[in-house]
């Protein structure tokens, strides 16, 4: 089941934009799915992260602390160099800064930050800079693809601004790691796609030790053009 | 070739200048962090969130998709023009040709929706461009990486005042491929490493409108 059905980012939808009751309407449905969706499937992490923008920016924070441990473990374990090292190290400085600052947030608006979920990650994660840099291709998307889906609904203002302001951020991550794979021109899309909250519970699972209670379609089963690349080439 | 020779030059440069926007947006960050615990939300994070949006507030939707209609063809016009120079090869020329291609899309897309709204599109101006643009990969790599975050700053500093969420989604990945491109800019430049800012920044309107008015921008 789809907990969120805001649908956007096509040329298409973009284009044949519906009407403000169809919204509503999908909007109340998500509500709905949302609700079931949190206790039902969603891994601990994110079961107790309020609801709203309060949840919408404990979502991200889970995402953000997941990148944020997996780019600190990839630095530490030494197998970086070169251009690999300093583009990584910015990534775990930036996924740290997100972090702190959406813990701010929270906490300026009176709600209690999710705390840092116990990851686990794939053996041989951290053994080469290639399964590094693969592993981080994989994440960046779905960081993006999960503001992308979660930001339009957002009530407050400020926190929509904040959102901006990261998820463009993302965006530079995704381009940036996939030229260190010698593919950075397949990520310059006109119109980078929004992923459900099930479609990146589903994606992050694994990490969170849910792999085997997701009970998801996961992302898209068809390889991408980039991810044909990388599987023929690394 | 001319490409690699480019990247070569300014790499020192770039990389000292993004060191040191890094380091001053890092004191910024942390400065607003600091002021947090007395100054309470807007403070919190200044960085991350601003008030920009406020001055788009009241325009309506079909005015911000107007302007940002003229911002893509501005765009569109720009890379199609480095495109055609034949300054370019390899890696670079790929890499500018998707920009143009999705800055085009932007545009079509953005004139589609403003169609559905019964709104008209507005015509598009002759844009001028300072002279030499054309003529070497680091005079254009230049323009384009003050093009790239003045669109970034626009939608990022619409966004939140944008009606419809629709369009606000909408808006919000055509951002998120304005992003993009900057990074594939910074790329071309040398900078190492590109993905420079912990935070990108919003734009007031009027600081949009100041930037494009030279290229022939005026609405």
């Amino acid at each position: 089941m789809d907990d969120q059905q805001i649908n956007v980012a096509g040329t298409e939808e973009f284009t044949r934009p519906r009407s403000r009751r169809d919204f509503l309407k999908s909007m109340a449905v998500a509500g709905a799915g949302a609700a079931v969706a949190s206790t039902a499937f969603a891994p601990k992490a994110f079961a107790q992260s309020g609801s709203g923008d309060v949840a919408i920016a404990n979502f991200a924070l889970t995402l953000e602390y997941l990148e944020a441990t997996f780019y600190t473990k990839a630095v530490d374990a030494g197998v970086l160099s070169g251009d690999a090292l300093k583009v990584v190290t910015a990534l775990r400085d930036h996924e740290n800064a997100h972090v702190q600052a959406i813990t701010k947030l929270l906490k300026s608006v009176g709600a209690t930050p999710v705390k840092k979920p116990q990851f686990t990650f794939p053996s041989g994660a951290f053994s080469s800079q290639s399964s590094v840099l693969k592993l981080a291709a994989t994440f960046e998307p779905v960081g993006v693809g999960a503001y992308l889906g979660q930001a339009p609904m957002i009530q407050s203002k400020d926190i929509l601004a904040a959102a901006g302001s990261i998820v463009g951020v993302e965006d530079e991550h995704v381009v940036a790691v996939n030229n260190l794979l010698g593919d950075a021109a397949s990520t310059l899309e006109a119109f980078p796609k929004a992923l459900t909250k099930q479609q990146v519970l589903a994606a992050v699972a694994p990490f969170l030790g849910m792999a085997s209670t997701m009970e998801t379609g996961g992302m898209s089963p068809e390889a991408s053009p980039r991810e044909k690349f990388r599987d023929a080439h690394l | 070739m001319s490409e690699v020779e480019s990247r070569a030059g300014s790499v020192g440069t770039d990389r000292e200048i993004s060191r040191r926007k890094f380091l001053k947006t890092a004191a910024m960050v942390g400065a607003a962090f600091s002021a947090a615990g007395i100054g309470g939300f807007d403070v919190a994070v200044r960085q991350a969130h601003a008030q920009e949006y406020k001055s788009y507030e009241g325009l309506g939707d079909v005015k911000i998709l107007s302007f940002a209609y003229l911002l893509e063809e501005l765009e569109g016009t720009f890379y199609d023009q480095g495109v055609k120079a034949g300054i370019f090869g390899g890696t670079a020329l790929t890499f500018i040709t998707d920009i143009r291609d999705n800055e085009m899309a932007h545009a079509q897309a953005l004139a589609s929706t403003l169609r559905k709204l019964g709104a008209s599109v507005p015509t598009t101006p002759s844009f001028t461009f300072p002279s030499g643009t054309f003529g070497s990969t680091s005079a254009f790599l230049k323009l384009a990486a003050t093009f790239e975050p003045t669109g970034i700053g626009a939608y990022q500093g619409a966004a939140p005042a944008l009606q419809s969420k629709d369009i606000l989604a909408a808006a919000l990945s055509i951002h998120s491929a304005e992003c993009r491109h900057w990074n594939a800019i910074k790329i071309l430049q040398g900078v190492m490493p590109p993905n420079n800012v912990a935070f990108e920044k919003p734009l007031a309107l009027q600081t949009v409108q100041g930037r494009v008015k030279q290229f022939g921008i005026t609405g």
